[in-house]
């Protein structure tokens, strides 16, 4: 499904500074997998999640998702692959405030040539009844709390039917039920539709939602 | 946002009222002298106490626009804008007039003021209408 | 939803920076507008009140050149003699192929006898006219007969009145010449016949006669011969007539032209500061704007926006922006220049003249399209910068 070959990123923080953030990492996450990349603060994971997306370049290296190579695509086939394909959960709060939740939604539709025949807002009706906020679809996201944002985050990332969720530290601002909340949707979704998930975060309580955990430590997976 | 059209239109009000008081024949000394020796105030004098009676209403119009958050009471009051300036425009064009002369203060200052200032109130309120009708309603 | 309809909602979502952004459209496009309608306006005035005049030189007495300019410019009466003799001194130039003699007069001011206070009248010789009578012929059919007139835009009998009163003596109006947008427009025109019977009855009639020197002219009009060197003709003129002023059509005006350059001048440097500031503070605007908000455009990154397509959506919030602003600035514009005409010319004391409808229209278009490209050229930069962004690093706190 991902595929990282000896991927390497360096970021150059002044002229004469450069920070290694991930080094010769080789990663293969198969279909259906909930794989969860654990480690501190610095680790590198959330860059391995971007290099994974695409959302960043490699110094070295290649990613491939499917068969496709990333990097060996114009940036409009790229942002076409990853509107089809990935659905992304971040950490902050990534709702447009001047969109109602609905509009929030059905968003990814706007982007890419997908035709897919279902109505965006129908789809993004059905997805909101099964993250559970059915009742909330003309609210805007300042009128909901941090935990119902991260459904509708997630309920967004769902609406292309996507192969592969990413979800970087989905959890971290949340409270500990909340968390819970959080994590046992990923688990249903992953149960009931069997789409990859890769989570990251720096809880290691919450490998246990997963199929498959790593740690990272220094860029370097152990 | 209906603050600031509210402020406008306030603004808007004393213009009309004080351009009435101070631009007519009569605040320049000019009057109509009659066959018994009295004189009596040109039209334009008449076209400055009805702005003047027309400014007070709007003055309160933008006043209470910018406190109402009912989508009803806004469309009133959208209404009776635009009622109000319409008739502003009218006073010195068709309704009572002022001196047909161009290089009369009234004729060069008044009536363009007027003419611009209903204008102005007119489009303010429609705005404002257009804005109300497509917020969701807030309950004050 | 489309990025258009993003857009609209952004705008809808900020509505501080929107607010500013609208109103620099505005006063960009406003102010430029009245600046183009003020100075066109009275160049067109000048260009039109050349051809009602008629003349490639206008003979005047000596001295009087100034006065007689004003008179014709702003319509403030004026009175100035020569002697009858000068028209066929004139009329006998070589290359001259029309002279005729013009008589200046004033209406009282607020007099009962007269219903037009302080009127510039200027009588005419149907015999030797080349100004007026053409427009006659072509609006009226005929000459105008004893007590008749034509008045310039400006000139109306008062309300509740059939006819205008001047010195007693009732002179009908039968038609108003187009607009010039210069002191012409407030000028009655009568024959030279109607003039002395106002003389002849304003003795009994009127609080103060009106006083026309026998034999004795205000100045003559003279059309030249295709063809002809006017200025040649202008110099023989002085030569051979004594104590006289030709004014060569170009040279009419002069004071009025160099008004118009100066006016011209400081008139575009304000709107020059005013555009440089308006678009330096869009674009500093959309940079705010564009740093606020990059995190969300990188977001619109990962869920699938391209490069262009991001671009897309921050020009026609600028476009949109600009559009809207322009067009309420225009029509401010216009109608406070077109509203306030009489204020500011007398104001400025230069005449100027409000377009014709489909000129009007396409200045209001120009004015339109260069606000919108201004506005949106003043968000490229930004907007450009922020569509090329990493997503991961736009997305970093």
């Amino acid at each position: 499904m991902i595929a990282l070959r000896d991927v390497t990123k360096t970021y150059m923080v002044s002229k004469e500074i450069a920070v290694t953030a991930v080094r010769d990492v080789n990663l293969t996450v198969d279909k259906s997998e909930f794989l969860v990349i654990t480690g501190r603060s610095g680790s590198g994971k959330t860059t391995l999640l971007n290099l994974a997306a695409g959302l960043v370049k490699p110094t070295s290296g290649a990613v491939s998702l499917g068969e496709v190579n990333i990097w060996g695509l114009s940036d409009k086939e790229q942002s076409l692959l990853r509107n089809s394909k990935i659905g992304f959960v971040f950490q902050f709060p990534s709702l447009l405030p001047s969109l109602t939740v609905i509009e929030n939604v059905a968003l990814p539709r706007s982007f890419g040539t997908n035709h897919r025949n279902q109505d965006p807002y129908e789809r993004a009706t059905q997805l909101l009844t099964l993250v559970g906020l059915s009742d909330k679809v003309s609210a805007y996201p300042r009128q909901l709390s941090a935990g119902q944002q991260q459904r509708v985050v997630i309920a967004r990332a769902l609406v292309n039917e996507p192969e592969v969720i990413l979800a970087d530290e989905p959890t971290s601002n949340l409270d500990e039920q909340t968390e819970r909340e959080i994590m046992d949707l990923f688990h249903d979704i992953h149960a009931k539709t069997g789409v990859t998930i890769v989570l990251v975060t720096h809880t290691s309580q919450l490998v246990a939602y997963g199929t498959r955990a790593i740690q990272m430590a220094n860029g370097v997976i152990q | 946002m209906f603050k600031v059209l509210a402020a406008i239109v306030v603004v808007l009000a004393l213009v009309i009222g004080a351009v009435g008081q101070f631009t007519d024949c009569q605040s320049q000394g000019k009057s109509i002298a009659l066959a018994n020796g009295k004189t009596t105030p040109m039209k334009c004098h008449w076209t400055g106490q009805a702005a003047l009676g027309t400014a007070l209403p709007l003055l309160g119009l933008g006043s209470v626009t910018a406190f109402t958050k009912r989508k009803e009471s806004r469309r009133i009051i959208a209404v009776f804008g635009t009622l109000l300036g319409a008739f502003v425009i009218l006073l010195p064009t068709q309704l009572i007039g002022v001196c047909s002369n161009p290089d009369m203060l009234c004729n060069s200052v008044m009536k363009p003021t007027l003419i611009l200032s209903g204008a102005l109130v007119i489009g303010i309120s429609l705005v404002g209408l257009v804005i109300s009708e497509r917020k969701p309603e807030q309950i004050a | 939803m489309s990025l258009f309809r993003l857009a609209t909602k952004n705008i809808e979502g900020s509505s501080f920076r929107s607010g500013v952004v609208f109103l620099c459209a505005l006063v960009v496009a406003g102010l430029s507008l009245s600046t183009v309608l003020v100075i066109r306006g009275a160049q067109d005035s000048l260009r039109l009140a050349l051809e009602r005049l008629g003349a490639d030189i206008i003979v005047v007495p000596e001295g009087e050149a100034s006065r007689v300019e004003t008179a014709l410019l702003m319509g403030k009466p004026t009175q100035t003699w020569m002697p009858q003799e000068n028209l066929s001194k004139i009329a006998s130039i070589s290359g001259v192929a029309a002279a005729s003699p013009q008589l200046f007069l004033a209406s009282l001011s607020n007099a009962s006898c007269c219903s037009a206070s302080e009127l510039f009248m200027v009588a005419f010789d149907p015999k030797t006219d080349f100004a007026i009578e053409p427009w006659l012929r072509q609006r009226l059919g005929h000459e105008l007969r004893l007590g008749e007139s034509v008045g310039g835009n400006l000139v109306f009998v008062p309300e509740g009145e059939e006819n205008i009163k001047l010195y007693g003596y009732i002179i009908s109006l039968k038609g108003n010449l187009e607009p010039t947008g210069m002191g012409l427009d407030q000028t009655l025109f009568l024959t030279f016949d109607t003039a002395r019977d106002i003389a002849r009855i304003s003795k009994t009639r009127a609080v103060k006669p009106l006083e026309i020197p026998d034999n004795k002219i205000s100045a003559v009009m003279v059309k030249m011969q295709p063809g002809a060197d006017a200025h040649k003709a202008a110099l023989d003129i002085m030569q051979t007539v004594p104590n006289v002023t030709p004014i060569e059509s170009p040279q009419l005006f002069q004071a009025y032209r160099k008004q118009i350059t100066g006016l011209l001048r400081g008139m575009m440097a304000v709107l020059g500061i005013t555009l440089v500031l308006s678009l330096v503070m869009i674009s500093l605007i959309f940079s705010m704007a564009a740093n606020e908000r990059r995190r969300e455009i990188g977001v619109l990154r990962a869920l699938g926006a391209t490069r262009v397509a991001i671009l897309q959506s921050l020009l026609s919030e600028a476009a949109m922006l600009a559009l809207g602003g322009s067009a309420v600035g225009i029509a401010l514009a216009v109608m406070t220049v077109g509203l306030f005409r009489n204020l500011i010319v007398r104001s400025l004391e230069m005449p100027f003249l409000f377009p014709s409808l489909p000129a009007l229209l396409t200045l209001i278009g120009g004015g339109l399209i260069v606000a919108m490209v201004s506005v949106t050229l003043a968000a490229l930069l930004p907007a450009y910068r922020v569509s090329r962004q990493d997503p991961a690093v736009a997305m970093r706190e």
